[in-house]
């Protein structure tokens, strides 16, 4: 168990510098800043943009800045002027005045951190929008897409759960062709497809939900389904597989012939192997679930993580948008991962250290 | 075949030597091809599958060759999408369209290449279809009159057929000293109004200068933009694109509302901010403030001088020029717009009028180029030969908007079909990569094995734990920061780029896949007893691990394919797939999502393409199932 997660660990780690600094690499690759605009800058405001993002360090001090956690900025940022001597550190900034002693000197921003970067959980300052930093903008989204991920999950789960274990107890029958057929389907459609068909379905022509927007249950229903619905196919056709295989088995007919109720059967002792192939599947829905919600939180206009990342990614908002890859990558390691844990206590005949 | 006689003690007759055929037959067995195809046909939602998908290839292949609606013969009434209608209700302008008649008018061009155009909806934002005429030949010498009067006469055609009204664009051609006509027809009825009432105006010059370093930077850009003498607004340069846009009050009217705005093309990638605006030796700055005269002595390219001189002396007026013989010549051409007197011997008039069309054309009109570029599709040269079959086949005859048309008048059906080929190029390319990464990478792993294979697998396993629709994201939007030098420089397609990073996230599962088989077969009696009987490594490579790999490489293509086109509507309703004017079942889903509110719901919009897309998407899931099952038997009911 420990080594188990030890590994993990270091593969997480691995894994994570690697996103970190292909995006980075990627991200300074690019030409032109997002600060280009129409207008050339005055030097010296230009200058201090650059002072205030670091973009005049080397590329390999950027990075280790990034990355943290040790702030290389002992200074905090700096600040210009222009004078008759060309540009040089604006001194009138480290000045200030107490009402004590007159003038002292002070470094430019006390409230410098020690720590910073990726590491110390700091994703920097918004390139785009100029007063909020990664990390105010993700603690304000995130929430929300946590949520709509949350009711798509249980969508997808109650749904396909529920109709896997049906098609699997009819077995061939019109129900079961139905089910798989549907399921199939689920699969087939891109998901705004399906998000387009439902909102001229219960939005315009049967009024039962708002058509955008977030904050009340009623608003979660329609996004969490569309959400929810690709992978409650495939949890359908996993707990399908898995039933009847369970179903065949000894212990099954040994708790019928116990005189056990059918449903008792099925519920307590069918249901628990039936569903081990769906838990392993978690880990891989909830990665999808977090993809699919850039798409669905765009169409209900939901004020999520998701479309923050495509809108930083068209804006060139390249700290936003590495902040929210790297928060994706870390959600989606560490679900993985429980999942593992999780079906190792589910099925003790599975070991961890497999791999 | 020819019975071979057989000494020995047995004799066989025809009749036993059949039934020794089908003994040693049934005693080899089957190939695992003959055993797989047997099983496939008797699953019968897999044979279906299979013969809906043989229909859909077919019909994305045989597209040209369709009568579906142009958006030309659109109805031009409408101002937005019209509803599915039923086949026999007629277009109403397409009965006047008889492109197998015009087609004299440019023996054997036209109604390929004009009509291609059309059925390839080969639209830009104004241009439905141009024609460039030279206004000389090769030897430089003018033809007075020639190319003008030719592309009246075609306008007139345009004009007729389309009820819009084409407008001239002139600028240099390729060949210095040679000036190119090109007809444009518009797009929307919006912009055949403002064609009608905006004069062509004055040909003019357009240089856009740079700041920047101050003189190595100073790089001129020349383009001819027909433009009303009057009062820059304000312009601007996308360095992305290349494209600029430019906003101009004709002279007289004080409102800045009624401006008109003209795009254009920069021939070069702008490195800088473009800063300074010359027209016809106005200088201008980005908000539209006149500037001091140039500064002396600016280096310019010698193509800017050339067509710059060519303009300022031999055609002082063009634009006028243009105009006033094109109004002319399309109040002529719609006077003796056909009036078939009854009675008259049809088959003369026909002659005659051929004949002065035939007169006119060979005036000087030569069709240099026709742009299609810009289309669903671009056209090769089969599309173009079946473009030719379908005007003789099916001539004006096309089907009515039986699938409704979207708010620019384009028909969804043709949209539909046209965008099947884009869909299914994406789908086979991707998957192609996908497939050559996968397959070398996951049998390498295996055939090495040892520490290689664990490295090259712990390397997967990282890759797989990566958000990767996240880093496709950030590399497409990097990707089209670059396009424009990718294009100029390597002559690298945005799309190429765009089939290769789907393809480099697909090989994943493939690769794991093939290294799993190869090392179960490596290990194998059958690849021993070969090795045994001395076969080569390359002929154990290719004689018997291939085959054996090739099955379970199949099923998890047929399976990859429906993923990549699904990956690709995704990319497409982000912005960052296919771009229009061509057209994907991504872009038409988009479409059909964006165009959904709460007064009005354009459902046609939403279901056909959903419903192609759906059918499609949910037989190769079919299919693939089905081929798993037949492939591979021990995989049969799991998932």
């Amino acid at each position: 168990m420990i080594r188990f997660l030890a590994r993990r660990l270091l593969w997480f780690v691995i894994t994570l510098f690697v996103v970190m600094s292909v995006s980075f690499v990627l991200m300074r690759s690019v030409k032109g800043g997002p600060f280009d605009s129409e207008r050339t800058l005055n030097e010296a405001i230009e200058a201090n943009i650059q002072a205030r993002y670091h973009l005049d360090w080397p590329l390999w001090k950027q990075f280790l800045q990034y990355v943290g956690p040790i702030n290389l900025d002992e200074n905090g940022p700096q600040f210009f002027e222009r004078d008759e001597q060309g540009l040089h550190l604006f001194r009138g900034a480290r000045f200030f005045f107490s009402d004590e002693a007159g003038f002292h000197l002070i470094r430019a921003d006390p409230g410098v951190d020690l720590w910073t970067g990726v590491l110390a959980g700091d994703f920097g300052p918004s390139f785009r929008y100029r007063d909020w930093s990664v990390n105010d903008i993700i603690g304000q989204s995130l929430p929300i897409s946590a949520l709509l991920g949350l009711v798509a999950m249980m969508w997808a789960l109650a749904l396909g759960i529920s109709a896997g274990i049906a098609s699997a107890l009819r077995r061939g029958s019109k129900l079961d062709l139905t089910m798989r057929l549907a399921a199939t389907g689920g699969i087939a459609l891109p998901n705004f497809v399906i998000a387009s068909f439902l909102i001229i379905l219960f939005v315009f022509l049967i009024p039962l939900f708002p058509v955008a927007g977030w904050g009340t249950i009623r608003h979660m229903i329609l996004p969490g389904f569309c959400l929810g619905l690709v992978f409650a196919a495939y949890i359908a056709r996993l707990t399908r597989t898995g039933m009847l295989e369970v179903l065949s088995q000894d212990h099954i007919r040994t708790a019928h012939a116990k005189g056990l109720a059918p449903r008792t059967v099925i519920l307590r002792h069918a249901l628990k192997g039936g569903i081990l192939p769906v838990v392993s599947y978690l880990g891989p829905a909830t990665a999808g679930i977090l993809t699919g919600s850039l798409v669905i939180e765009r169409i209900f206009f939901i004020p999520g993580t998701g479309s923050h990342f495509v809108n930083s990614a068209t804006n060139r908002d390249y700290t936003l948008s590495m902040g929210v890859t790297i928060l994706y990558t870390v959600l989606v390691y560490t679900l993985n991962t429980v999942v593992d844990l999780a079906y190792t206590f589910l099925d003790p005949r599975i070991q961890l250290d497999e791999r | 075949m020819a019975r071979k006689t057989i000494e020995s003690r047995w004799d066989f007759g025809g009749r036993d030597h059949g039934a020794l055929l089908r003994e040693s037959r049934s005693l080899r067995g089957e190939s695992l091809w003959q055993d797989a195809w047997r099983r496939l046909r008797r699953n019968r939602a897999a044979a279906w599958s299979l013969a809906f998908l043989v229909l859909f290839g077919l019909t994305a292949f045989l597209a040209p060759i369709l009568p579906l609606p142009s958006p030309v013969a659109m109805d031009l009434s409408a101002a937005e999408a019209l509803a599915p209608r039923w086949p026999w209700a007629h277009t109403r302008l397409a009965a006047e369209w008889d492109p197998v008649e015009d087609a004299d008018v440019a023996p054997g061009v036209l109604p390929t290449r004009a009509l291609g155009n059309l059925a390839n909806d080969g639209w830009r934002h104004q241009a439905l279809l141009q024609f460039h005429a030279p206004e000389s030949g090769g030897d430089g010498a003018l033809r007075p009159g020639g190319g003008l009067d030719g592309l009246a006469a075609l306008a007139a055609l345009v004009r007729r057929v389309s009820g819009r009204v084409p407008r001239v664009e002139t600028r240099p051609g390729p060949r210095a000293g040679v000036l190119e006509h090109t007809l444009c027809v518009p797009l929307h009825r919006d912009d055949a109004q403002r064609v009608d009432y905006l004069p062509t105006g004055v040909e003019g010059e357009l240089l856009v200068w740079h700041s920047g370093e101050q003189d190595a930077e100073r790089v001129t850009y020349d383009l001819s933009v027909p433009y009303d003498p009057g009062a820059v607004q304000r312009w601007s340069v996308d360095q992305r694109t290349r494209r600029g846009q430019l906003y101009v009050t004709p002279l007289g009217r004080a409102d800045s509302v009624s401006g008109y705005q003209y795009t254009f093309t920069l021939q070069h990638v702008p490195r800088g901010e473009p800063a300074v605006l010359v027209l016809n030796g106005e200088r201008y700055g980005p908000e539209g403030e006149r500037l001091a005269p140039a500064p002396p002595g600016p280096k310019r390219d010698l193509q800017t001088t050339a067509a710059r001189e060519h303009i300022g002396e031999v055609h002082p007026d063009l634009g006028r020029r243009v105009e006033a013989a094109l109004g002319e010549t399309l109040e002529e051409a719609l006077q003796e717009t056909p009036q078939e007197t009854p009675g008259e011997d049809l088959e003369k008039t026909g002659e005659t009028r051929r004949a002065v069309r035939r007169g006119g054309w060979a005036a000087g009109v030569e069709l240099v180029t026709l742009s299609a570029q810009d289309g669903y599709w671009e056209l090769n040269a089969l599309d173009r030969w079946m473009l030719g079959l379908r005007a003789r086949v099916f001539g004006s005859w096309q089907t009515g908007n039986w699938m409704g048309t979207d708010e620019n008048g384009r028909d969804i059906a043709a949209r539909i079909v046209w965008g099947s080929r884009t869909s299914i190029l994406v789908a086979l390319a991707a998957t192609a990569c996908s497939l050559i990464i996968g397959v070398v990478y996951g049998a390498l792993s295996g055939l090495l094995g040892g520490r290689v294979d664990n490295v090259m697998m712990r390397v997967v396993d990282i890759l797989y734990s990566v958000p990767f629709i996240f880093v496709v994201i950030f590399v497409i939007t990097i990707v089209n920061e670059y396009r424009t030098e990718l294009e100029d420089t390597y002559g690298i397609d945005r799309e190429l780029i765009f089939f290769v990073v789907i393809g480099a996230i697909y090989w994943l599962t493939m690769a794991r896949v093939v290294r799993g088989q190869v090392l179960s077969l490596k290990n194998s009696e059958f690849i021993e007893a070969t090795r045994v009987l001395g076969a080569s490594t390359a002929r154990i490579l290719f004689a018997h691990l291939v085959p054996n790999v090739l099955s379970i490489v199949i099923v998890y293509l047929t399976l990859t394919i429906p993923a990549v086109m699904l990956f690709e509507a995704f990319l497409s309703f982000l912005g960052l797939g296919i771009e229009p004017p061509k057209v994907s079942w991504g872009l038409l889903a988009v479409d059909g999502t964006k165009a959904l509110n709460p007064l009005q719901y354009y459902w046609w919009l939403v279901v056909f393409p959903a419903l192609a897309m759906g059918s499609t998407l949910l037989t190769l899931n079919v299919l693939g199932d089905g081929l798993r099952d037949a492939l591979d038997p021990k995989l049969r009911g799991k998932d």
